[in-house]
This record gives structure tokens, sequence and C-alpha cells, in this order.
């Protein structure tokens, strides 16, 4: 009867992991089924979470942009008066 | 861009108190990995989605349950997924079904997405004799090698020891060194 070996060489090992990486490799699920599954469990897309949960900086953009264009719009419009008086 | 965001205890919180966007971060963090493992366990792209869909379904409905006693949400989640799969393999010998052994080919991580690779002759063989060895040897190989885990990280899921995990893979290596003697792979190094 064949007594089987209970130690694996170094040889042996490394060609069997080998063999396991170059098999067992990492899947993409194809987007379909990422679909799918997002429709299945009710889950908004990737992106719209994303840009709800930067809601705050998106508000915060938009109250400094137009902070910045009321400055704007009084810095301009105090100049024009200030030269208007000047040629009266 | 995601990732810069994902605080996990903070969004677990958040998923816990009953926040969809929240569990809808940890399903896109999570989803590939427990899709590569349910998909490798069933070796079936159609039951891989479903048991896919109804592990982030289970987690969702008991993720006020989830408590972290050192046990990382992944563990939990990859616990959800074996006892999903677990379930399956026992439905599927009742009903005395064929079983298939050849996992349909999809594109990993590193090709072409466009191009399908051929599995060779002996990843196939590989692939057959894995899905002949016991469930927890299974998952040790799935998590060693598609996961990428250390035997700590897989001790962690299969609730062992460092240690027990390390023994457990050398002990799975020489049985399918064993196995692989009756098939055509060689072990020979190029």
């Amino acid at each position: 009867m064949n007594k089987l070996k209970t130690t694996l060489s170094d040889d042996q090992l490394s060609a069997l992991e080998a063999h396991l990486a170059g098999t067992l490799k990492p899947v993409t699920p194809p987007m379909e089924i990422v679909q799918r599954l997002r429709n299945r469990i009710h889950f908004p897309e990737r992106q719209v979470i994303v840009l709800r949960l930067r809601d705050w900086q998106r508000m915060f953009l938009v109250f400094g942009g137009v902070m910045s264009g009321m400055l704007v719009m009084i810095t301009v419009a105090r100049a024009f008066f200030y030269l208007m008086r000047r040629h009266m | 861009m995601l990732d810069k965001e994902f605080n996990e205890e903070d969004v677990l919180t958040r998923a816990a108190q009953g926040d969809r966007d929240a569990f809808g971060l940890l399903y896109e963090r999570y989803l590939d990995r427990i899709f590569n493992y349910v998909y490798y366990r069933t070796g079936n792209l159609h039951d891989a989605e479903d048991l896919t869909a109804r592990v982030f379904q289970r987690a969702m409905n008991h993720i006020k349950n989830y408590t972290d006693r050192g046990v990382p949400f992944s563990a939990w989640l990859y616990r959800i997924a074996h006892n999903l799969v677990a379930n399956w393999h026992r439905d599927r010998s009742r009903r005395q079904e064929i079983p298939i052994n050849d996992v349909p080919v999809l594109p990993s991580k590193g090709d072409h997405p466009e191009r399908n690779l051929v599995r060779s002759q002996e990843e196939s063989t590989l692939l057959k004799l894995i899905r002949r060895l016991p469930p927890e040897r299974q998952n040790l190989l799935i998590l060693k090698f598609v996961e990428n885990m250390s035997n700590a990280e897989i001790g962690k899921i299969m609730g062992r020891s460092e240690g027990a995990v390390k023994s457990l893979y050398h002990r799975t290596l020489l049985s399918l060194r064993d196995q692989i003697g009756d098939q055509h792979i060689s072990l020979d190094n190029e």
C-alpha cells in the first residue's frame, strides 16, 4: 500500500500555490449583475450616494459663490458711483 | 473617492439606525468580495447572483444585531454568506441535482474586460478538485487566494486561531497534492 507523504517539499509548495493563485483569481461581477442586485435590494446608484453625502459641500460652495458674487457687485457699484460723483 | 470618505464605524452606526444610503456604501464596498466568495463556492453565476443578493438583504435586516466584538463587519458578512451557501448546498443535495463542476468563465480583475479568457485544462481540473474539498477548506483557499487575506484575517472569519488556519492550510495543500497526483497537473517547477 502506498504511504502518503505528510510533508510538502518547498518546490511542491510553491508550485501548488502558483497553480492555486492562477486558478482562484478575483473576478469582477458583470455590470448587469451589479445593476440587477442594486435594483433588487433597492439601493440608489453609487453616484447618487456620493452626491447625497456631498450635499453639504455643494451648499457650502453655492453659499460661498453667492456671497463672493454679491461682494464683487457691491464693489463694482461703489466704484461706479465714486467715478460718477467725481465727473459731476 | 468613496474610500476617502469612508469611516466604517460611522457608516455602520448609521446603517444600524436604518440609513439606507449608509448601507448602500457598505454594499458598494463589499459587493465584489462577497460575490467572488459565493461565485467560487457555488460555481454558478446565476446562484452566485441570487445568493449575493440574499447575503446583503439578510445583512440589512439584521445589521442592528451586529456588534463589533473584535469581529470585523467583513467577517460577519462572510459568515452570512457561508451559512447561505451551506444551505444552498444542502438543498441541492436533497434535490439530488447533478453537480455543476465547471465554474463559468468570468474575466478576472487583471484581464481585459472585453476578453473572456478560456481557463486552461489544468485550471478547470484544479477547480473541480477544490470544489470536492470540505467546505471549510474551500473557504480557506478562497479567502487566501481570491481575497488575499492573511491567516489572522481568515481566522477571524472562520472563528479559528491563526495557528489553526495555518495548520488547516497545510493539510489542505497536502490533500490537494495527493489528489492532483491522479490528474494531469504538473507540480514540477517550470
